[in-house]
């Protein structure tokens, strides 16, 4: 009946012309959306941190409800998708893991600019949901979700692909464990975490997984090795792919359809790009200044992957608008001020994380010992001007890392992709989308850019999205699903969802 | 983490620029003439001629005034770009466009002199600061009122001009979320809010009646600028100082074009009782190039925006008729069918505008010799329009917009 009014101004009018007030705008057809080939009345997420709403470098709950599968999961709803059920912290509990917060900025004199000040929660935040250090003596320990056979998100925060099939991952043990998987396991459980995921009677899954493997060595600054940092190694391309099809056989075994998604590009996330453009003119003041006393020095100095060896970074070679390629870390920012300097508080802080209780601290003083000796350190010399004293390499990409991380990231795509279309699956290819919106887009009014804090995008960890964010992202694997399986599921409005929260 | 955070702080702010209104002619300028498809130029019908054509108002017999009132309600809805599901509607406060008009000269004289004071351009629209669109617009209010004195000669029983100096006063009030959100979750805010300056136009007119049965009327409305000086900038912002140094303008410069228009109306009356107009209307759109916010410092970095409308010019098409049933009541019906101006690309929340359909009904009511009343019901159906915005800085999606508008005048005859 709508439609004939609308198509006849005359009915309507008289109509109208007695209730008018009840008379609204009517679109000619009603919007109407499918599921198309799809049954999604049983959702499982597979992931890691971006799979369970991390964000601002921790997970808490606020995150947790605007994760990435949780909207998805929110847009099944309007074609018949089922409940989802993610581990939650508690409301009284709602810090999780604790967070970033942006308390302010800085405020130089000229031409200094004014730059973020980023704090974590304090330890003792009421609203946290650690319980304690686990038994290897610096993994904070977080409660443990309730109804762990409803769970149907499983991302875990920190899980390579590469740990996908080691028992005791979750378990809490001297050697370390990952306290995110522990607390969506039985206590003692020693599970893998594929063991976990499979036969969870799922009629739709989504896996983003494979990030860290090439993620941890690219935000360790490439700082890892066999013996120093193993885990932030780049998982070995032969075991990549054959763990991932393990993987997505498992996920497909009772032929649920699913979507998969590529790893981006980790060099363009703000951890990498902020920093650079403004040490440029920093460290060539330093590097003047040491000129000026006779040290004659081009760049600094600085330690390379996990060895002694030095390298020589000009302010030149550093990445920004007006070129270079060498990248440093969001990390450095707080340590390249005191270039110039004598100090090893980098050193010093590196050590009290791995030892952080204090009746540690006589292994803790062994570890820095170690860390001297074993990259000729001499900290009483003028930090990154003296080879001595070198900046770490856990704040600089060089070109020979970046050359790493990129071919790994090469070839893990063309291991995920490859399974995509044999399982005839859905793909949100991440790595071609944040490419596309390197030099930003303009939507509903707003822009975005991969730029720190002001492009919307990404949270002040520099490297995982703000709601928004993870908004935008479910949209487009949204319109992956619905280009894979003839459904029509309606996208979210994504200005609902916040990004940086500026004071 | 330092530079270049200042310079680019300030373009995530504000990222649309302001917005403006679109098609915001008002098209209700008398009761009989509303009543019967908005058409008058080349009628005699009351003392509103001197709107729809001072030529004609020296052929009115007796002296008059008549006021009158219409109560807008309109409604728009928008539905997000293909393939999402949130639906937003506008909650429009009502309108009220008025119309006074009054008009002397000695019976016998061939001069007649008058007075109007009537609203041919506003704009009132409310979509809140939830909907999806809000960093275009949260809510916008135009006004404009032409004050219009007149001087109309009959050369004879056939002829007559006529012509009016237009005094035109507004105001406008802009407001729209700045996507800025502070520690509490709360988004920014920016109102614009500003009188204009007085400016002048004329409206003029011919008015030929060849035969008993025909007449010919031509108006010409000239453009007149409304143009707002100095008009107040106020934000709700975070207080981080690097933000507050990008929001520092507290006044504003604008210019809002208010169209020519050129209007040819014939009128017949195959009988005694019953008359028919045809009228057709150009609007100068073409005039309104883009909106631009002069700021006497900076509003998200930037001391000025621009937003371009390119509109076009468009035409108006207009047929009505009424019938006098007896002594005491006259009836009429009417349409008119109006090309928008927005040209694909440029569509705006402000108003989203679409080839609009009017149908619209009323009557007299001759309740002495002295007073009449009259009354008109008019309803306003614009086409569903999807659109990109994407050269407008507007807000991409499908809209549908209708309004009802009931009004009633009363006129005095002396």
């Amino acid at each position: 009946m709508k439609n004939i009014f609308h198509k006849f101004g005359a009915a309507t009018l008289l109509s109208c012309a007695f209730l008018f007030s009840g008379c609204e705008a009517e679109f000619e057809d009603e919007a109407s959306f499918s599921k198309g080939e799809l049954d999604l009345s049983k959702y499982v997420a597979v992931g890691n941190s971006l799979t369970a709403g991390y964000q601002d470098n921790g997970l808490y709950l606020e995150g947790q409800v605007f994760s990435y599968p949780n909207i998805l999961a929110n847009q099944f709803g309007f074609v018949g998708g089922g409940a989802f059920v993610q581990p939650l912290f508690t409301p009284e509990q709602r810090n999780g893991s604790g967070y970033l917060r942006l308390t302010g900025f800085t405020n130089p004199t000229a031409p200094a600019t004014p730059s973020p000040i980023l704090v974590p929660l304090p330890a003792n935040d009421p609203n946290l949901a650690v319980r304690g250090l686990g038994a290897d003596g610096r993994t904070p320990l977080l409660t443990r979700f309730s109804a762990l056979d409803k769970i149907q998100n499983f991302g875990v925060p920190g899980i390579k692909l590469a740990d996908i099939k080691q028992p005791g991952y979750g378990l809490n043990n001297p050697q370390g464990f990952n306290p995110f998987f522990e607390r969506i396991l039985p206590e003692g459980s020693t599970l893998t975490y594929l063991q976990r995921v499979s036969n969870q009677e799922q009629t739709f899954f989504s896996a983003w997984l494979g990030n860290n493997d090439v993620l941890g060595y690219a935000t360790s600054g490439g700082f890892a090795s066999e013996t120093i940092n193993p885990t932030n190694q780049i998982t070995e391309t032969g075991k990549f792919a054959s763990y991932y099809e393990e993987l997505i056989n498992a996920l497909t075994a009772k032929g649920a359809k699913g979507i998969v998604a590529t790893i981006p590009d980790v060099r363009s996330v703000p951890f990498f790009t902020t920093v650079g453009p403004t040490a440029k003119p920093l460290l060539a003041g330093a590097i003047a200044a040491a000129n000026a006393q006779g040290l004659p020095i081009t760049g600094v100095s600085v330690l390379t992957k996990a060895t002694a060896s030095r390298i020589n970074v000009t302010p030149a070679s550093i990445k920004s608008a007006s070129g270079g390629t060498i990248l440093l870390t969001l990390t450095s920012s707080a340590y390249l001020s005191s270039v110039g300097q004598p100090t090893g508080r980098y050193w010093r802080e590196l050590a009290k994380g791995r030892y952080p209780k204090d009746e540690d601290a006589a292994k803790r003083d062994q570890e820095l010992k170690g860390y001297l000796q074993n990259f000729q350190l001499d900290t009483t010399r003028a930090f990154g001007l003296d080879p001595r004293n070198p900046i770490p390499s856990a704040f600089v990409l060089d070109d020979e890392e970046q050359a790493l991380v990129a071919t790994a990231t090469t070839s893990f795509n063309n291991a995920i992709k490859a399974q995509a279309a044999a399982k005839k699956l859905a793909l949100f290819d991440a790595f071609t989308f944040f490419n596309s919106i390197q030099s930003g887009f303009s939507m509903n009014g707003i822009n975005y850019s991969p730029a720190f804090i002001i492009g919307n995008l990404f949270s002040l960890d520099g490297v995982h999205p703000t709601p928004r964010g993870y908004a935008i992202i479910a949209n487009e694997m949204i319109k992956a699903i619905n280009k894979q399986y003839a459904s029509t599921i309606p996208t979210i409005d994504v200005t609902q969802f916040r990004a940086v929260l500026i004071p | 983490m330092k530079s270049k955070f200042l310079a680019l702080l300030g373009s995530a702010m504000l990222t649309a620029s302001v917005a403006s209104a679109g098609g915001y002619q008002v098209n209700l300028q008398g009761q009989k003439q509303i009543g019967m498809g908005h058409v008058g130029t080349g009628l005699v019908l009351d003392q509103s001629s001197i709107f729809f054509n001072p030529g004609a108002l020296a052929h009115l017999r007796q002296n008059g005034i008549q006021i009158g009132v219409s109560a807008l309600s309109s409604k728009i809805a928008f539905r997000d770009a293909s393939g999402g599901i949130s639906e937003a509607r506008t909650d429009n406060p009502m309108g009220t466009p008025f119309q006074v008009y009054a008009s002397y000269g000695p019976t016998d004289s061939p001069w007649r002199f008058g007075i109007g004071v009537y609203t041919p351009y506003g704009s009132t629209v409310n979509w809140g600061n939830a909907w999806q669109g809000r960093f275009g617009l949260n809510e916008l209010t135009l006004k404009a009122i032409y004050i219009q004195p007149t001087v109309s000669y009959r050369f004879s029983d056939k002829l007559g001009i006529g012509a009016g100096l237009v005094i035109n006063t507004g105001s406008v009030n802009l407001q729209r979320s700045i996507p800025l959100t502070d520690a509490n979750g709360q988004e920014g805010r920016i109102e614009l809010d500003g009188k204009s300056k007085t400016s002048i136009g004329f409206n003029a007119g011919v008015y030929f009646q060849p035969t008993e049965k025909l007449s010919l009327g031509v108006t010409y409305r000239s453009k007149v600028d409304a143009k707002v000086e100095g008009g107040d900038v106020t934000y709700r912002i975070p207080t981080a100082g690097p933000v507050a140094a990008q929001f520092t303008a507290t006044e504003f410069d604008a210019t809002l074009p208010l169209p020519d228009n050129i209007t040819l109306g014939i009128g017949f009356r195959p009988t005694e009782n019953l008359t028919v107009g045809v009228d057709i209307q150009r609007v100068g759109w073409g005039a309104y190039k883009a909106l631009q916010f002069d700021f006497n410092g900076k509003v998200g970095g930037q001391e000025s925006s621009v937003a371009q409308r390119n509109y076009k010019d468009s035409y108006i098409y207009r047929v009505g008729a009424q019938y006098k049933v007896s002594e005491m009541l006259t009836v009429r019906a009417g349409g008119y069918y109006d090309k928008t101006p927005v040209r694909t690309g440029y569509l705006t929340p402000e108003t989203p505008d679409a080839d609009s359909r009017s149908v619209s009904a009323g009557f007299t009511l001759a309740l002495s010799e002295k007073v009449d009343l009259d009354a008109s019901f008019s309803y306003i159906n614009k086409k569903e329009r999807t659109d990109l915005a994407d050269k407008s800085s507007g807000v991409a999606g499908t809209f549908k917009s209708v309004a009802y508008i009931p009004g009633v005048a009363v006129n005095y005859k002396f």
